[in-house]
Formats: C-alpha cells, structure tokens, sequence
C-alpha cells in the first residue's frame, strides 16, 4: 500500500486505540490500586470486597433473571411482530416501519419514567384508577419489581430485535417453505420445522444483542429498579460511585471488569452469528413473492394488538409525560385535572439554572461531538472499506470495540484516567466519552456509504489529474453526504439522551439533560421531569427532522 | 506517445499462496495506435492497464511513457495516477452520480485551474465530439448506458491526454448496443491521432477495433501482432483457439512442397500454409469452421479434398453449424443456411491451405 494511506491507517489507529483500549486499561489498572486519586501498590483487595460481598449474589441473579427475561419478551415479539408485518395480510403495514423506528427517538430514561407515572405504587396513574374504580386500599400493581423491569427494558429492546429478525424473514426464500407444503407440512408444522430453524442465526443475534443491551442498560434499572430495591449490576455499580454513597471506585473496576468481560463474550458471539445469519439467508434474486397467509378472523384482533403495541410504545410515554407536566400532581386525569392545568412546571425548569446548564451542556455535547465523532468516523470507515491491509483489518476490530462496551462501566474506566488529567469534571470528559463510546454507531453508516461508493469513481478522479485530497473533497465527501447526515444524526440524538456514561463522569457544573432528569426523578420532581423530558425529546426530533429534510437536498438520485 | 513496459511483474497474496498476475512483461505500445490486451478473465490484462495509469503498483520494473519513466523499481519512481496525464474509461463508466454532465466532463480541466471560459469551451467541443451536445445539464443519474460512454469519453479525453486507457468498456452494454458503440468508438478514435490501450475478453471486438492485439495468459504476454496476423496466422495453439473457434487437430510434418507445409493428420495428408518445422516433427493443425467449404458432387483434388459425414446439424440463425466426422476425427463446420443438408448426409469439403495453420503445441 500507499506511504500516504498506511501512515493515515496508523494515525487512526492511535486515536481510535487511545480512546477504547486506554478506559479499559484503565479500568484493569483501577482494579488493581488502593484508590481513584493514588494507585498506590498492587492489591487484589477490591477483588476480594467485591466478590465476597454478600449482596453480590442477590444482584448477579437479578442480572441474570433480568437481562435472560429482557431478551426472551422482546425477541418474542419481534418475532411475533416481523411474521405478521412479511407474512400475513395484516392491513396497515407501514405501522410496523413506525415500531421499529420512532422509539429509538424516545430516550429509554423518559419512556421508563413514564411507565413509572403509570404504574407506580404510591401515585400510579393507573394505580389510582383501579383503586378509585374498584375501592381497593392498596394499589394492586408495583412497577417497581423485577417484573416491571423486564416488561419496560422487554419493550424498549423490541425496536432493535424486530430490526434484525425482519429483514431476515422477509429476505429469506420462500421455496423453501413451500416445498415443505408440497411435501405435506401444514402451515404450522412448515413454521417449526423450517422457517423457525432457518432463521435461528438471527434469532439467536437478536436475542445476544438484546442481553448486551440489557447488561448495559442503566436507564430502567435506576428509574424502576432502584425505588424497589431491585439491583441488577448498573445500578449496583452505580450505588458504588454515585455521590451521596460511600464510594469506591476501586471495588466498583472490579466489579466492572465482569460486566465488561460478559459483554465482550455476548458480542463475540453476536458477531459470529450474525455472519452465520448472513450465509443462511438465501434471497432469491427473482421477484419472488412470499406466500401470504390469510389470518381470516384473526386478523382484526392481531391488528388490534399491534396497534395497543404501537400506542404503547409511541404515544403513551409523551402523552403521560405532557400530561404529568402540566398537572400541579398525580392525580387521574378527569374534567378537574384538566382545570388545574397550568405552567407551573415549566416555568420552574426553565427558570432553573441548573436545568439550562444542563440543557446547554447537552446541545453543545450533540453538535460538536457529532460533528467530531462523524469527522473521526469518514476517515476510519474510509481505512476499513478502501484500505485493505492488515492494519486496516486491526482498525475496524478496534473501533467496533466500543461497540460492547457497558457505558457504566466504560464510564468507570473513563474516570480513572480523567482524574489524572486536568479535564476532569469538564465538559471535554464528557466529550471525549461519548465520541469514544459511540463511534461504532457513527462508523456503521459511514462505511455502508463508503460500500456503495464504487472504487471506480475515485479511481477515475485521480487519472483525471485530481490529488487524493481533491478527491476527497469533490467526489468522495458529496457522495457521501447521506451518510454523514444520518451519521450525525444517530450521534447527536444518542448524545442528547446520554445517561449511562454521564452519571459517572458528569459533575457540578457539567450536567447533562438525562443527568438533571435522573435527579429530578430521585427528588420526586415529576413535573419538572417531564417538562425537562419533553424539551428532551423534541430535541430530538428537531434533529431528525432537519437531517431527514438537509439530507432529501443532497440525495443522490 | 509510446508506452514501454520492461520487466514489470506484480504479485498477489492471497491465503498463503503467491498469484503471479504479471509475470515479467515486456511490451512495447507504438505511438498513436489503438492497441489491445486481450485475454480470458484472469490473465493480467486489467491489472496491466491498471500499473500503467498508475492505479496498481509493479513489484518489479519500470514503465514509461514517451519519455517519462512513471514506474520503476530500481530508481524508486512512482508518479501518483494524477499526475501521469493520462485518460481513462472505466468498465462501470465512473460517472460521478452527483454531478450533471457538464461537471463530469469539465472535472479534469477544474482540477486543473484552467480557466472558467476555456473549460467551457472545451467541454462543448468534446461534447460535440461525442455527439452529447445540449446534454450539459443532464444530471449524470439520468444517463442512458450509452450516453454514459460517451460522457466517460469525453470526460477522458477533454484534457488531451497523451494515452487514453480503456478497460472493458462496453461489457456493461447490452449485445446491440455494444456493437453499435463499438462502431462508435472506432470512429471517435480514428479521427484523433492518440495512443489508445483497449482491455477487452471479447475476441470481437478486439479483432475490429484495434490495430495491434497482445493476446495475454497467466500474467504473461503470448503473441503480439495484427487483428488479422492473430486471426489467420497466430503462432500458438492457444492463441489460435482463444481469437476463434478452431478444430485442432495433432499431426506430424511430412513434406515441404511448393511453399506449403504438408502434414499427415487424423484428417490425412493435409497441405498448410508454411511453417518452419523439421520434418517429423509434432504440431496442431488449426481449421476454422468457417473455412470448410463443402463441394457439391466431386471437387478437383490436390486441394485438401476430404470425404465424411455428418453427424449432428444445427441451425443457429445465420448458418448451419455441422460436425462432420472424417475417421476418427470430428471437425466443427460452419455451412450456409440454403445448404440442403440432412444429418447421416456423406459429404465433401475442402480446405484452403492459406487458411490450415499450422500452431506449436
């Protein structure tokens, strides 16, 4: 290869590598040390702590009932869900499109609070409701519960499961099913004995992805967990660090490094069956038509769960929280609760300097570390598609290694070598967290644009007498301009939301919105939460709609 | 402009094996000629073009171009694609789908910084050229394929390069649409005074577009020479067998007559064009279909007159293609389609000794 690409390769390899490899070793490092500020000797003392701690138990089992539980809910209604939308004739198909894409607008914080207004002990709405209509002294359901949190994570994890499984369903050749008619299956033996086993790779990946998303999550364990006392290993984490506890970062690496391995395993494996999935898969290049079939009297009643699926998922969280924001309290809603109505709320988050700090913080996080993370991204999804050397085969592993990181516990890491610099407790901490946590997401489009761009068309810039750097410029960067908007817009969206990696690293003066939402929430604000969560969202819904309307100028035709 | 190639080898590696995909070439591109490379898939013809625009890097040699040395290994020069002035057509055309026409063409000329007026100038004569004018502001999306030839034409040649290079450029048009473009083509070239390098598969259209065909294999150059030298003449058997479809039949030289070369064969005594061969030696005597003339009744003898039947007779269209066996030999025929054959028809045929070749093994 070219001096010019290989010296780029190693130049990415530096950054990327500093930025994954460097919180790891860290965190390996803290494990190790007597405390975050001084190392001091080697011990393998918080070891000890940690894994003798009798509380340990109870949270991996929780964990684990938690994270297996999460996986099963929402790749059984993924599956459920993509046979339906490619299969039968279910009307009103484009709802499915809506399912798998709107809730990844809706921060998985606000949408377990919501649930949490729903369904909490003391004040849930519904709570409320069933005791109001049935005179019961005590509310009959308890989000707050292992259960609640399987259910919540369950629905939040469906959007990803249903991405996956889908397209495998729907690109999978359908010969294969009607021979099993032809050889006297019927419709639901021909469902177990074929369809299902074929689509295993993908089932199975969409069942470790959702464990990796669930071990990871920190959202809904601290928002419905927590306040029943449910620990899984965020939150356990958490409790190690968060101030206000007795914290202990050198237990809480050693715990961490757990987690970290788990994930690492999960996604190893999720790697390798998504590349077994993609040799399963037979897409037949004929204009084949899968059989559909006729759900005759059930079709009205499956549409009717997807439709309650869809309320769920979409317009119950903004509805409970604009509601909730403008309630002086919980109360069911009714012709009184309407009455009362009023500002208050708002008026108090946006005259609240901390929630300003939090909200302008935030912003400047989305744009400048989208726009750094997309920068950082053209170049290594460059190296990993154009550049085919060994180096640049090490650059893709590395910057995928991110991709399987827990947020808290790569937050953890994070802190250990922050606190030997000055840029701890800034907002650069943060900054450089998130480009690092979240390059994947931002690599991910930038090289399926950089596949689509043939190397002829750049090959063809130079012989016309144009330096690589004009190519870059005048070919490669306008073609590619789709996948930078939509780069960004994942990035900025992701970072407006950010939760896990910021409990650990923010500090006074460096809120973030899901940090002041999380507060909010502690202190039982929950009108000043959903105000502030609803300025979250249509945050992000700006942004994707400007992108959406920015990147529609550039298509290519 | 001249191209001259001494020496040049390029390896792949791939699982452990070493690929040879040029094997020491040397080869020689007169000035102003259209010259092709022509090969099965795999044969080092693209990866050839590709070492000599500058987009693949020889392991071995050195390249020049007229008098520029733009690859060499010794003297450790590798002049970068951009700056070789060179001009291409790639296979999949490489028009830029962001720009229209008029953009694809005047890239060359911006990358350049010449002048606004002179790059509109320009542009508007090649496009004239390649009769695209008044498609300027065609976005390049909504391109037909033929339309987009001519836009990688121009764009290739609106700089006036020294060489022009193309690399299977019309295997991405459909069969009538190729050869009218062939034709096309073929004009274009002929009205400039350029160097042009055509790799192509196609036997065809390397017989009607160039003036010199190297016929390559594995990475090396086979023979050189004429369309119709490596039509009707070729040296090697493979060479013989790739350019057309052939019999090739084992014989051994008998006689030297009368200019003629005499060779006893599976067919008989078989008189062929000349060859220097020694008496007793082994060689393949080449026959194409289209060269078996049958006789009607009895033809005069002495001139490769031969006697069989007809096995199996297809119509194909614009003619018959028969095989005829002759002992122990069966030979592929192309006869005319008014020819009143049957199949188990005993027939004669002759064959012109101009056109029986005479290849080494």
């Amino acid at each position: 290869m070219d001096p010019a690409r290989a010296r780029l390769t190693w130049l990415l390899i530096a950054i990327v590598g500093a930025l994954t490899v460097c919180p790891v070793l860290m965190l390996v490092l803290g494990s190790f040390s007597e405390g975050l500020t001084a190392f001091g000797h080697f011990t393998t003392d918080k070891y000890v702590q940690a894994y003798t701690d009798p509380a340990f138990l109870e949270v991996i089992y929780n964990t684990a009932v938690f994270v297996l539980g999460t996986s099963l809910l929402s790749t059984l209604l993924a599956l459920f869900l993509a046979y339906l939308n490619t299969r039968t004739d279910i009307p009103f198909k484009f709802l499915f499109k809506v399912i798998s894409i709107i809730p990844m607008m809706i921060p998985h914080l606000l949408f377990a609070v919501s649930w949490a207004l729903l369904l909490n002990p003391s004040n849930g709405l519904i709570n409320l409701g069933l005791k109001e209509a049935f005179g019961l002294g005590n509310a009959p359901l308890n989000i707050y519960s292992l259960w609640g949190m399987i259910l919540v994570e369950g629905l939040l994890e469906l959007p990803i499961a249903y991405l996956i499984i889908a397209p495998a369903m729907a690109s999978f050749d359908v010969a294969l099913e009607e021979s099993s008619r032809v050889c006297g299956a019927g419709t639901w033996r021909t469902l177990i004995r074929v369809t299902l086993p074929v689509l295993r790779p993908a089932i199975l990946a969409a069942f470790t992805l959702g464990m990796v998303r669930s071990l990871a999550s920190f959202a809904v364990p601290s928002m419905i967990g927590m306040p029943g006392r449910v620990n899984v290993l965020a939150t356990y984490l958490y409790e190690m660090i968060a101030t206000g506890f007795a914290t202990d970062y050198g237990k809480a690496a050693a715990v961490g490094m757990s987690v970290l391995v788990a994930s690492v395993t999960l996604i190893v494996i999720y790697r390798a069956l998504t590349a077994e999935s993609e040799r399963f898969v037979t897409i037949s290049s004929r204009g084949f038509r899968p059989s559909v079939i006729q759900l005759g009297k059930a079709r009205m009643p499956l549409f009717g769960l997807v439709g309650l699926l869809s309320f769920t998922l979409i317009v119950l969280p903004v509805a409970v929280l604009l509601y909730t924001s403008l309630v002086p309290y919980s109360m069911v809603p009714s012709a009184r609760a309407f009455a009362m109505m009023d500002l208050r709320h708002w008026i108090g988050v946006l005259g609240d300097p901390i929630s300003l700090l939090a909200l302008k913080n935030s912003l400047f996080l989305a744009v400048v570390g989208a726009t750094l993370g997309v920068i950082l991204s053209i170049f290594v999804a460059y190296v990993i598609v154009k550049v085919k050397t060994r180096a640049a085969g090490m650059l893709e592993s590395l910057s995928y290694l991110s991709f399987s990181f827990p947020g808290i516990v790569i937050g953890i890491g994070f802190m250990w070598f922050f606190v030997q610099t000055p840029l701890y407790a800034t907002i650069w901490a943060l900054l450089l967290g998130y480009i690092a946590t979240y390059l994947p997401y931002g690599i991910r489009p930038m090289s399926s644009a950089f596949i689509q761009i043939h190397s002829h068309l750049e090959e063809s810039s130079l012989v016309c007498g144009a330096s690589p750097l004009t190519t870059m410029r005048r070919i490669i960067v306008p073609l590619l301009i789709p996948g930078i908007v939509s780069g960004w817009i994942l990035m900025a969206s992701m970072f407006v939301r950010e939760l896990t990696l910021s409990v650990v690293l923010s500090r006074p003066g460096t809120e973030v919105l899901a940090v002041q939402i999380l507060r909010f929430a502690e202190d039982g604000l929950w009108g000043k939460l959903s105000a502030l969560g609803i300025v979250m969202i249509a945050i992000s819904t700006t942004l994707v709609v400007v992108a959406t309307l920015v990147g529609n100028r550039f298509k290519v035709a | 402009m001249e191209i001259r190639i001494c020496g040049v080898s390029k390896y792949y590696y791939s699982e452990g094996k070493t690929i040879k995909a040029l094997d020491d070439v040397n080869l020689t591109i007169p000035a102003n000629e259209i010259f092709t490379l022509l090969g099965p898939s795999g044969s080092g013809k693209t990866t050839l073009l590709r070492c000599i625009v500058g987009l693949e890097m020889p392991d071995t040699g050195e390249i020049r171009i007229g008098n520029d040395v733009v690859w060499s290994k010794e003297k450790n020069i590798s002049v970068p694609p951009e700056k070789r002035g060179l001009g291409m057509v790639f296979q999949t055309y490489a028009i830029w789908p962001h720009m229209n026409v008029f953009d694809n063409v005047a890239y060359p000329l911006q990358v350049r910084n010449v002048p606004k007026d002179v790059i509109r100038q320009r542009v508007a004569e090649t496009l004239r050229f390649v009769q695209m004018e008044g498609f300027e502001r065609r976005p390049a999306t909504k391109l037909s394929g033929g339309q987009q030839q001519r836009v990688a034409l121009a764009r290739a040649l609106v700089a006036a390069p020294k060489v022009i290079l193309f690399d299977e450029p019309l295997s991405n048009l459909d069969a009538k649409l190729r050869e009218e473009t062939r034709k096309e083509l073929r004009a274009f070239l002929g009205k400039l005074q350029i160097t042009a390098v055509y790799v192509t598969h196609d036997r065809v259209e390397a017989l009607a577009l160039s003036d010199s065909i190297a016929v390559m294999r594995a990475g090396q150059i086979i023979e050189i020479g004429t369309p119709k030298k490596i039509y009707f003449d070729a040296d090697h058997r493979f060479v013989a067998d790739f350019i057309g479809r052939a019999n090739l039949i084992k014989a051994t030289v008998r006689a030297d007559e009368g200019g003629y070369t005499v060779v006893e064969s599976g067919l008989g005594r078989i008189v062929c064009q000349h060859r220097d061969l020694a008496i007793g030696s082994e060689a393949t005597l080449c026959v194409r279909p289209e060269f078996i003339r049958i006789v009607k009744g009895t033809g005069q003898a002495g001139s490769n007159l031969l006697n069989g039947r007809i096995e199996s007779l297809v119509f194909v269209g614009e003619a018959y293609e028969a095989e005829i066996r002759v002992g122990d030999e069966q030979l592929l025929a192309k006869i005319d389609p008014d020819a009143h054959l049957n199949e188990g028809d005993d027939v004669s045929f002759t064959l012109d000794p101009a056109h029986c070749l005479l290849v080494a093994l």
